[in-house]
Protein backbone atom coordinates (compact mmCIF):
# COMPACT_ATOMS: atom_id res chain seq x y z
CA UNK A 1 0.00 0.00 0.00
CA UNK A 2 2.78 2.39 0.97
CA UNK A 3 4.71 1.40 -2.12
CA UNK A 4 1.75 2.38 -4.37
CA UNK A 5 1.31 5.68 -2.53
CA UNK A 6 4.97 6.58 -2.97
CA UNK A 7 4.77 5.79 -6.70
CA UNK A 8 1.67 8.01 -7.10
CA UNK A 9 3.46 10.77 -5.18
CA UNK A 10 6.50 10.38 -7.45
CA UNK A 11 4.31 10.73 -10.58
CA UNK A 12 2.69 13.87 -9.10
CA UNK A 13 6.13 15.27 -8.17
CA UNK A 14 7.45 14.83 -11.73
CA UNK A 15 4.21 16.30 -13.12
CA UNK A 16 4.55 19.45 -10.99
CA UNK A 17 8.31 19.82 -11.52
CA UNK A 18 7.95 19.43 -15.31
CA UNK A 19 5.00 21.84 -15.44
CA UNK A 20 7.16 24.67 -14.09
CA UNK A 21 9.63 25.11 -17.03
CA UNK A 22 7.01 24.04 -19.59
CA UNK A 23 4.68 26.85 -18.52
CA UNK A 24 7.42 29.46 -18.41
CA UNK A 25 9.27 28.67 -21.64
CA UNK A 26 6.73 26.81 -23.78
CA UNK A 27 3.25 28.02 -22.84
CA UNK A 28 4.08 31.67 -22.02
CA UNK A 29 5.29 32.67 -25.53
CA UNK A 30 2.24 30.98 -27.02
CA UNK A 31 -0.37 32.28 -24.59
CA UNK A 32 0.84 35.82 -23.78
CA UNK A 33 -0.21 37.63 -26.94
CA UNK A 34 -1.83 40.88 -27.94
CA UNK A 35 -5.40 39.97 -28.93
CA UNK A 36 -5.97 40.36 -32.67
CA UNK A 37 -9.32 42.07 -32.03
CA UNK A 38 -8.07 44.74 -29.63
CA UNK A 39 -9.85 48.10 -29.72
CA UNK A 40 -8.44 50.92 -27.66
CA UNK A 41 -8.75 54.68 -27.57
CA UNK A 42 -6.63 57.28 -25.84
CA UNK A 43 -7.04 61.02 -25.32
CA UNK A 44 -4.06 63.32 -24.96
CA UNK A 45 -4.16 67.06 -24.36
CA UNK A 46 -1.78 69.96 -24.85
CA UNK A 47 -2.80 72.91 -22.69
CA UNK A 48 -1.73 76.47 -23.56
CA UNK A 49 -0.43 75.27 -26.90
CA UNK A 50 0.59 77.24 -29.97
CA UNK A 51 -1.35 76.53 -33.16
CA UNK A 52 -1.16 77.94 -36.67
CA UNK A 53 -4.19 79.93 -37.83
CA UNK A 54 -4.40 79.01 -41.52
CA UNK A 55 -6.60 82.08 -42.19
CA UNK A 56 -3.88 84.56 -41.23
CA UNK A 57 -0.93 82.14 -41.47
CA UNK A 58 0.17 83.28 -38.00
CA UNK A 59 0.76 81.23 -34.87
CA UNK A 60 -1.53 81.92 -31.92
CA UNK A 61 -1.89 80.68 -28.34
CA UNK A 62 -4.86 78.38 -27.75
CA UNK A 63 -6.15 77.00 -24.44
CA UNK A 64 -6.15 73.37 -25.52
CA UNK A 65 -5.38 71.02 -28.38
CA UNK A 66 -6.76 67.48 -28.10
CA UNK A 67 -5.36 64.36 -29.73
CA UNK A 68 -7.61 61.31 -29.99
CA UNK A 69 -5.70 58.13 -30.77
CA UNK A 70 -7.60 54.96 -31.68
CA UNK A 71 -6.15 51.49 -32.26
CA UNK A 72 -8.31 48.83 -33.88
CA UNK A 73 -7.20 45.27 -34.61
CA UNK A 74 -8.13 43.88 -38.02
CA UNK A 75 -8.70 40.17 -37.25
CA UNK A 76 -9.19 39.04 -40.88
CA UNK A 77 -6.01 40.78 -42.10
CA UNK A 78 -4.09 39.40 -39.09
CA UNK A 79 -5.21 35.85 -39.96
CA UNK A 80 -4.16 36.22 -43.61
CA UNK A 81 -0.76 37.77 -42.88
CA UNK A 82 -0.18 35.36 -39.98
CA UNK A 83 -0.69 32.34 -42.23
CA UNK A 84 1.87 33.73 -44.72
CA UNK A 85 4.34 34.76 -42.01
CA UNK A 86 3.93 31.47 -40.13
CA UNK A 87 3.46 33.17 -36.77
CA UNK A 88 0.66 34.94 -34.91
CA UNK A 89 0.35 38.50 -36.14
CA UNK A 90 -1.59 41.56 -35.04
CA UNK A 91 -2.69 44.22 -37.51
CA UNK A 92 -3.52 47.54 -35.94
CA UNK A 93 -5.25 50.29 -37.87
CA UNK A 94 -4.75 53.50 -35.95
CA UNK A 95 -5.87 57.08 -36.32
CA UNK A 96 -4.32 60.10 -34.63
CA UNK A 97 -6.98 62.78 -34.84
CA UNK A 98 -5.95 66.25 -33.69
CA UNK A 99 -8.67 68.73 -32.75
CA UNK A 100 -8.31 72.45 -32.05
CA UNK A 101 -10.02 74.34 -29.20
CA UNK A 102 -13.02 75.11 -31.45
CA UNK A 103 -13.53 71.40 -32.14
CA UNK A 104 -12.32 71.63 -35.72
CA UNK A 105 -9.91 69.12 -37.18
CA UNK A 106 -6.24 70.16 -37.20
CA UNK A 107 -4.86 66.95 -38.69
CA UNK A 108 -5.59 63.28 -38.96
CA UNK A 109 -2.98 60.66 -39.66
CA UNK A 110 -3.98 57.01 -40.24
CA UNK A 111 -1.49 54.18 -39.83
CA UNK A 112 -1.37 50.43 -40.35
CA UNK A 113 1.04 48.68 -37.98
CA UNK A 114 1.71 44.93 -38.36
CA UNK A 115 3.65 43.07 -35.68
CA UNK A 116 4.28 39.72 -33.97
CA UNK A 117 1.58 39.12 -31.34
CA UNK A 118 4.06 38.00 -28.67
CA UNK A 119 7.45 39.60 -29.38
CA UNK A 120 6.12 42.84 -30.93
CA UNK A 121 8.72 42.49 -33.70
CA UNK A 122 7.48 44.28 -36.83
CA UNK A 123 6.13 42.06 -39.60
CA UNK A 124 6.48 43.47 -43.09
CA UNK A 125 3.50 42.99 -45.37
CA UNK A 126 1.59 44.91 -47.99
CA UNK A 127 -0.55 47.57 -46.36
CA UNK A 128 1.99 48.67 -43.74
CA UNK A 129 1.74 52.46 -43.98
CA UNK A 130 1.65 55.90 -42.38
CA UNK A 131 -0.81 58.41 -43.85
CA UNK A 132 -1.00 56.40 -47.07
CA UNK A 133 2.80 56.20 -47.52
CA UNK A 134 4.17 52.62 -47.55
CA UNK A 135 6.72 52.23 -44.74
CA UNK A 136 8.98 49.48 -43.45
CA UNK A 137 9.08 49.73 -39.66
CA UNK A 138 12.04 48.68 -37.56
CA UNK A 139 11.67 48.36 -33.82
CA UNK A 140 8.53 48.95 -31.80
CA UNK A 141 5.65 51.42 -31.78
CA UNK A 142 2.93 52.10 -29.18
CA UNK A 143 3.84 49.07 -26.98
CA UNK A 144 6.98 47.41 -25.61
CA UNK A 145 7.45 43.60 -25.57
CA UNK A 146 6.30 41.48 -22.63
CA UNK A 147 9.04 41.33 -19.95
CA UNK A 148 10.59 44.62 -21.09
CA UNK A 149 14.31 44.88 -20.41
CA UNK A 150 16.32 47.76 -18.98
CA UNK A 151 17.88 48.73 -22.30
CA UNK A 152 17.36 51.00 -25.27
CA UNK A 153 14.85 49.96 -27.94
CA UNK A 154 14.40 51.06 -31.55
CA UNK A 155 11.18 53.10 -31.69
CA UNK A 156 9.36 54.02 -34.88
CA UNK A 157 8.45 57.67 -35.38
CA UNK A 158 5.39 58.07 -37.59
CA UNK A 159 6.13 61.69 -38.58
CA UNK A 160 9.66 61.04 -39.90
CA UNK A 161 8.80 57.44 -40.95
CA UNK A 162 12.10 56.32 -39.41
CA UNK A 163 13.21 54.42 -36.30
CA UNK A 164 15.75 55.61 -33.76
CA UNK A 165 16.70 54.53 -30.23
CA UNK A 166 14.41 55.27 -27.32
CA UNK A 167 16.66 55.28 -24.28
CA UNK A 168 16.06 53.54 -20.95
CA UNK A 169 16.56 56.28 -18.35
CA UNK A 170 15.84 54.42 -15.11
CA UNK A 171 13.25 52.69 -12.98
CA UNK A 172 10.52 54.78 -11.38
CA UNK A 173 7.30 54.31 -9.42
CA UNK A 174 4.12 55.50 -11.10
CA UNK A 175 0.80 55.28 -9.20
CA UNK A 176 1.98 52.23 -7.24
CA UNK A 177 3.50 50.45 -10.23
CA UNK A 178 7.21 49.91 -10.85
CA UNK A 179 7.84 51.27 -14.34
CA UNK A 180 10.77 51.78 -16.71
CA UNK A 181 11.16 55.33 -17.99
CA UNK A 182 12.13 55.73 -21.68
CA UNK A 183 12.95 58.89 -23.58
CA UNK A 184 13.54 59.64 -27.24
CA UNK A 185 14.51 62.92 -28.87
CA UNK A 186 13.76 63.37 -32.54
CA UNK A 187 15.84 66.32 -33.80
CA UNK A 188 14.42 68.89 -36.24
CA UNK A 189 13.60 66.87 -39.34
CA UNK A 190 11.83 67.75 -42.58
CA UNK A 191 8.62 65.71 -42.69
CA UNK A 192 5.80 65.28 -45.25
CA UNK A 193 2.66 67.39 -45.08
CA UNK A 194 -0.37 65.44 -43.80
CA UNK A 195 -2.57 64.22 -46.66
CA UNK A 196 -5.62 65.72 -44.97
CA UNK A 197 -5.09 69.44 -44.39
CA UNK A 198 -7.25 71.49 -42.01
CA UNK A 199 -8.39 73.94 -44.71
CA UNK A 200 -10.61 72.94 -47.64
CA UNK A 201 -8.86 73.36 -50.99
CA UNK A 202 -5.32 73.16 -49.60
CA UNK A 203 -3.53 69.94 -50.47
CA UNK A 204 0.03 68.76 -49.74
CA UNK A 205 0.73 69.19 -53.46
CA UNK A 206 -0.49 72.81 -53.54
CA UNK A 207 1.65 73.62 -50.46
CA UNK A 208 4.66 71.90 -52.05
CA UNK A 209 4.29 74.16 -55.13
CA UNK A 210 4.76 77.23 -52.89
CA UNK A 211 8.11 75.87 -51.71
CA UNK A 212 7.00 75.76 -48.05
CA UNK A 213 8.20 72.73 -46.11
CA UNK A 214 7.14 71.20 -42.79
CA UNK A 215 9.66 70.51 -40.00
CA UNK A 216 9.21 68.67 -36.74
CA UNK A 217 10.99 67.85 -33.48
CA UNK A 218 9.80 66.03 -30.40
CA UNK A 219 10.90 64.71 -27.04
CA UNK A 220 8.92 61.53 -26.41
CA UNK A 221 8.62 60.07 -22.90
CA UNK A 222 7.08 56.78 -21.85
CA UNK A 223 6.56 55.16 -18.44
CA UNK A 224 6.39 51.45 -19.26
CA UNK A 225 5.18 48.67 -16.96
CA UNK A 226 7.87 46.03 -17.64
CA UNK A 227 5.88 42.78 -17.13
CA UNK A 228 3.23 43.62 -19.73
CA UNK A 229 5.33 46.08 -21.75
CA UNK A 230 2.40 48.49 -21.71
CA UNK A 231 3.00 52.23 -21.36
CA UNK A 232 0.96 53.50 -18.40
CA UNK A 233 1.76 57.13 -19.14
CA UNK A 234 3.19 59.11 -22.03
CA UNK A 235 4.16 62.68 -22.85
CA UNK A 236 5.54 64.55 -25.85
CA UNK A 237 7.09 67.97 -26.10
CA UNK A 238 6.14 68.45 -29.71
CA UNK A 239 7.01 71.28 -32.11
CA UNK A 240 6.16 71.74 -35.78
CA UNK A 241 7.15 74.56 -38.08
CA UNK A 242 6.45 75.59 -41.66
CA UNK A 243 9.61 76.95 -43.29
CA UNK A 244 10.36 78.98 -46.41
CA UNK A 245 8.34 79.35 -49.59
CA UNK A 246 5.85 81.93 -50.70
CA UNK A 247 3.11 80.74 -48.32
CA UNK A 248 4.72 82.50 -45.34
CA UNK A 249 4.83 85.94 -46.95
CA UNK A 250 8.56 86.42 -46.71
CA UNK A 251 8.96 84.99 -43.20
CA UNK A 252 11.57 82.28 -42.73
CA UNK A 253 9.37 80.11 -40.53
CA UNK A 254 6.15 79.98 -38.57
CA UNK A 255 5.12 77.62 -35.75
CA UNK A 256 2.43 75.20 -36.90
CA UNK A 257 2.09 73.55 -33.50
CA UNK A 258 3.96 73.65 -30.21
CA UNK A 259 2.75 72.03 -27.04
CA UNK A 260 3.40 69.71 -24.15
CA UNK A 261 1.12 66.77 -24.91
CA UNK A 262 0.01 64.68 -21.90
CA UNK A 263 -2.44 61.83 -21.36
CA UNK A 264 -5.81 62.94 -20.01
CA UNK A 265 -6.22 62.16 -16.30
CA UNK A 266 -9.20 59.75 -16.65
CA UNK A 267 -7.31 57.77 -19.28
CA UNK A 268 -4.27 57.48 -16.98
CA UNK A 269 -6.45 55.93 -14.24
CA UNK A 270 -8.11 53.59 -16.73
CA UNK A 271 -4.78 52.49 -18.23
CA UNK A 272 -3.16 51.89 -14.83
CA UNK A 273 -6.12 49.70 -13.71
CA UNK A 274 -6.04 47.72 -16.98
CA UNK A 275 -2.27 47.20 -16.81
CA UNK A 276 -2.44 46.09 -13.15
CA UNK A 277 -5.01 43.42 -14.13
CA UNK A 278 -3.04 42.18 -17.16
CA UNK A 279 0.19 42.21 -15.13
CA UNK A 280 -1.27 39.64 -12.73
CA UNK A 281 -2.18 37.34 -15.66
CA UNK A 282 1.32 37.56 -17.17
CA UNK A 283 2.96 37.05 -13.76
CA UNK A 284 0.79 33.94 -13.22
CA UNK A 285 2.37 32.38 -16.33
CA UNK A 286 5.92 33.60 -15.81
CA UNK A 287 6.29 33.49 -12.05
CA UNK A 288 3.44 32.51 -9.70
CA UNK A 289 2.38 29.15 -11.21
CA UNK A 290 5.88 27.94 -12.29
CA UNK A 291 7.38 28.72 -8.87
CA UNK A 292 4.49 27.19 -6.91
CA UNK A 293 4.51 24.15 -9.18
CA UNK A 294 8.26 23.63 -8.71
CA UNK A 295 8.00 23.98 -4.92
CA UNK A 296 5.10 21.52 -4.83
CA UNK A 297 7.03 19.11 -7.03
CA UNK A 298 10.02 19.14 -4.65
CA UNK A 299 7.75 18.68 -1.64
CA UNK A 300 5.97 15.71 -3.23
CA UNK A 301 9.31 14.18 -4.23
CA UNK A 302 10.56 14.42 -0.64
CA UNK A 303 7.33 12.84 0.58
CA UNK A 304 7.59 10.02 -1.97
CA UNK A 305 11.20 9.30 -0.94
CA UNK A 306 10.28 9.33 2.75
CA UNK A 307 7.40 6.86 2.17
CA UNK A 308 9.66 4.64 0.07
CA UNK A 309 12.30 4.62 2.80
CA UNK A 310 9.70 3.62 5.39
CA UNK A 311 8.48 0.79 3.15
CA UNK A 312 11.96 -0.67 2.88
CA UNK A 313 12.70 -0.44 6.66
CA UNK A 314 12.07 -3.81 8.44
CA UNK A 315 8.75 -3.66 10.35
CA UNK A 316 9.60 -6.14 13.24
CA UNK A 317 13.04 -7.30 14.53
CA UNK A 318 13.76 -10.88 13.45
CA UNK A 319 13.33 -13.42 16.26
CA UNK A 320 16.55 -14.98 17.51
CA UNK A 321 17.08 -18.73 16.83
CA UNK A 322 16.93 -21.00 19.89
CA UNK A 323 20.16 -22.79 18.88
CA UNK A 324 22.09 -19.52 18.93
CA UNK A 325 21.54 -18.92 22.62
CA UNK A 326 24.71 -18.67 24.61
CA UNK A 327 25.43 -21.66 26.80
CA UNK A 328 24.79 -21.26 30.49
CA UNK A 329 27.74 -21.54 32.76
CA UNK A 330 27.36 -22.92 36.23
CA UNK B 1 11.35 -0.03 -12.94
CA UNK B 2 7.98 0.90 -11.42
CA UNK B 3 9.44 4.23 -10.23
CA UNK B 4 10.61 4.96 -13.75
CA UNK B 5 7.14 4.28 -15.14
CA UNK B 6 5.58 6.55 -12.50
CA UNK B 7 8.01 9.38 -13.36
CA UNK B 8 7.37 8.95 -17.11
CA UNK B 9 3.61 9.09 -16.48
CA UNK B 10 3.96 12.37 -14.57
CA UNK B 11 6.10 13.87 -17.33
CA UNK B 12 3.71 12.73 -20.07
CA UNK B 13 0.72 14.22 -18.23
CA UNK B 14 2.52 17.57 -17.79
CA UNK B 15 3.46 17.63 -21.49
CA UNK B 16 -0.08 16.75 -22.54
CA UNK B 17 -1.59 19.46 -20.35
CA UNK B 18 0.75 22.24 -21.52
CA UNK B 19 0.51 21.25 -25.19
CA UNK B 20 -3.29 21.21 -24.99
CA UNK B 21 -3.51 24.59 -23.26
CA UNK B 22 -1.04 26.12 -25.74
CA UNK B 23 -2.84 24.64 -28.74
CA UNK B 24 -6.19 26.00 -27.55
CA UNK B 25 -4.63 29.45 -27.11
CA UNK B 26 -6.91 32.44 -26.87
CA UNK B 27 -9.77 33.07 -29.32
CA UNK B 28 -8.94 35.77 -31.87
CA UNK B 29 -12.51 37.10 -31.94
CA UNK B 30 -13.87 39.49 -34.53
CA UNK B 31 -12.83 42.93 -35.70
CA UNK B 32 -14.55 45.51 -33.56
CA UNK B 33 -17.42 47.28 -35.34
CA UNK B 34 -16.52 50.52 -33.51
CA UNK B 35 -15.02 53.24 -35.74
CA UNK B 36 -11.68 55.02 -35.46
CA UNK B 37 -12.62 58.10 -33.45
CA UNK B 38 -12.88 61.62 -34.86
CA UNK B 39 -14.57 63.04 -31.77
CA UNK B 40 -13.27 63.37 -28.23
CA UNK B 41 -14.74 60.65 -26.00
CA UNK B 42 -16.17 61.86 -22.68
CA UNK B 43 -14.54 59.00 -20.75
CA UNK B 44 -12.46 55.83 -21.38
Amino acid sequence: MRRTASLVLLACAVFCAALSPLLRWYAFPRLARIPANQYQDMVLEARDATLLDYGTMRAKKVPKVTIVQTLKGDVEAAGKIGRTAGRPVVVWDSLSYVQGPDGRMVSKVPERYIFDAHSQDPVHATGEMVDGDPVRREGIEFKWPFLTQRRDYEYFDAQTRTSSPIHYRGTRTFRGLTVYYFEQTVPWTKVPMPRTMPVQGITPESVARTGTTRWYTTVRRFWVEPVTGAPVYGEEIHQEELRGGTLLGGRAKVTAFAGHVKMREDYIGHTVALVKHNRTLVLALTSYVPRASLALGLLLLALALWLEARTRRPQHPEPTQPGEREPLNA
Amino acid sequence: MRALIAAATGLALALALVLTISALGSPSGRTSPKPLLTTVPAHP
